[in-house]
């Protein structure tokens, strides 16, 4: 029996859709043991037809974007009602992704940025999206921009999560697989990605972290052997879940976290600030202000793929 | 008037719907193409250093 | 109605919590408002208890160590000036007010100076107002509702 899978999009920018098909040949073995049912990027079912579907007709649905409007919230809604198990894909399903760094403006101030000041936007007329527009042939809708981002459990019940911005293809496929084979962990774990932090898996040598001076990744060659965080550069691998293959680290960049946080850590970006606050060296608050100055961004850097699913979610307004 | 959805489009990266109406001759009277997302990237890279954007804005498409 | 902040004390076991005790059996007299929490030593205190605790209603929290050298653990408190320094600069970017996180260096023998540190940081909170984080929150999410829910129908469908 084939599964019957829907692989669909909140606020998404499509690369964990060409995650899977970066498979390669292994696609061949995925269309092998499932039937695909939705899938805007690459197949031409409607939305319509999912409706019709009965209850838990879909085995499992892989979503990946973060919701961020109405539409994202009712087709996230539609898929968790239609399949027996909700996955969610990549880092904007996890924990809200790249796009929850707009939790740090309202929805007034989005809009106003991209339809009304941005250089290069013609708008005299001061349009801005509206959710429902008479033309002179009938109404046309749009959805709700949300004033804040969520991830994917912040609307519906989520039964596993695969991160990762995107997850490595064959993490992917090692997913699909455990899927098949009817092999999944508990509901709510976290598959196609490890246990441990991204330090496990980095091959960077280690040794005793004593950081005098904090370097933007621009204002120094880095050397080759050596933690990052060693050497003065931040590095979200402590906070950090492996299951990447350390990607970034082998082409000389320090981890933003993409993987997530880890087990039971409720907000990957604090967990980074207790790290790093360890490690530094001085101990007089003179020396401390004078590192931390050297820290350019300290919050929108530990939360970068995470920011909505922070403990505060949003900045306060 | 009767209004035709084709929604969502597909084949492509990004959300987008067509909506036509036709008249009661049954034929078009108009058609609109609608874009229902948006994500802001305009605006929250501001503040951003300068070194971090290129990952940022590789997020706007993974494709 | 006048405004009683809730402050939450982290507080570590060797010096600060025992300074507080003092405070208590010596039947010295300060603000009832914090809920105190005793820790083996401030640098057990994660960021993220501090978060938590605003998140959680806190309008005021409080961290409080053994003085520079004093530590029992050596140097857990100086881990303990570094999480805080750089979670006054992580609130704001919030919009949290820093001053609502405050960490002092209250030794065992102290008991005044607990008192006098409690009742001086609870007027300050009171004086901020109330955080009304999960109102705040809420109020910023009112209006996300789906709005064409006729695309998450209740029923259920009729095909296959």
């Amino acid at each position: 029996m084939k599964l019957k899978l829907a692989i669909y999009w909140g606020a998404a920018c499509g690369g964990c859709d060409v995650a899977i098909l970066d498979t390669h040949e292994k696609i061949l073995e995925i269309a092998d043991m499932a039937d695909i049912h939705l899938w805007p990027v690459a197949m031409d079912f409607k939305y319509a037809e999912v409706r019709a579907f009965k209850d838990k007709y879909l085995d499992a649905t892989l979503f990946s974007g973060a919701i961020r409007n109405s539409e994202n919230e009712e087709l996230a809604k539609l898929l968790r009602r239609k399949s027996k198990a909700m996955i969610a894909l990549g880092a904007c399903a996890h924990t809200g992704g790249v796009p929850g760094l707009a939790n740090m403006y309202t929805r007034g101030e989005i809009l106003d940025r991209v339809y009304l000041r941005s250089e290069s936007t013609i708008n005299p007329e001061g349009t801005l999206p509206a959710e429902e527009f008479m033309t002179n042939s009938g109404e046309l809708e749009l959805p709700r921009f949300y004033n804040t981002v969520k991830a994917l459990d912040q609307v519906v019940d989520v039964d596993y999560y695969i991160p990762g911005c995107p997850p490595a293809s064959l993490q992917i496929y090692s997913a699909l697989g455990l899927i098949a084979d009817d092999m999944l962990p508990k509901k709510g774990s976290v598959i196609g990605a490890g246990d441990r932090a991204l330090c496990d898996e980095c091959a960077r040598k280690k040794s005793e972290k004593t950081i005098t001076k904090i370097y933007r990744t621009h204002e120094k060659l880095p050397d080759a052997e050596t933690c990052f965080l060693e050497q003065g550069f931040i590095c979200l691998g402590p906070a950090t879940r492996s299951g990447c293959g350390s990607r970034c680290i082998k082409s000389w960049t320090p981890c933003r976290g993409c993987y997530g946080p880890l087990d039971d850590v409720k907000d990957q970006g604090i967990k980074m600030l207790g790290a790093l606050a360890s490690v530094l060296e001085p101990k007089d608050e003179k020396g401390i202000n004078a590192i931390l100055d050297t820290v350019v961004d300290p919050l929108r850097t530990v939360n970068r793929f995470s920011l909505a699913s922070s403990m505060l979610r949003r900045k306060k307004t | 008037m009767k209004r035709i959805a084709i929604d969502p489009i597909t084949r492509l990266e990004g959300h987008g719907k067509i909506m036509i109406f036709l008249n009661e001759q049954g034929a078009v009277d108009n058609a609109f193409l609608q874009i229902p997302e948006l994500r802001g990237f305009e605006k929250f890279v501001e503040g951003l250093p300068v070194e971090e954007i290129p990952r940022v804005v590789t997020r706007i498409c993974g494709v | 109605m006048r405004f009683e902040p809730k402050i939450v004390g982290f507080l570590c076991n060797w010096c600060s919590y025992t300074g507080a005790d003092l405070a208590g059996t010596a039947r010295i007299k300060y603000a009832p408002n914090i809920r105190s929490i005793r820790v083996m030593c401030s640098g057990r205190v994660d960021p993220a208890f501090v978060v938590k605790a605003f998140a959680e209603g806190a309008d005021g929290v409080l961290i409080a160590g053994c003085h520079p050298g004093d530590c029992h653990y050596q140097e857990g408190n100086y881990k303990a000036l570094r999480r805080y320094l750089l979670l006054k600069r992580i609130l704001p970017e919030y919009g949290i007010e820093p001053e609502r996180l405050r960490l002092e260096w209250i030794a065992a023998s102290e008991g005044e100076r607990f008192a006098q540190v409690v009742n001086e940081f609870t007027e300050q909170v009171r004086k901020l107002g109330p955080m009304n984080f999960k109102d705040s929150l809420f109020e910023s999410m009112k209006n996300d509702v789906m709005i064409h829910e006729e695309h998450a129908p209740q029923g259920t469908g009729e095909q296959r």
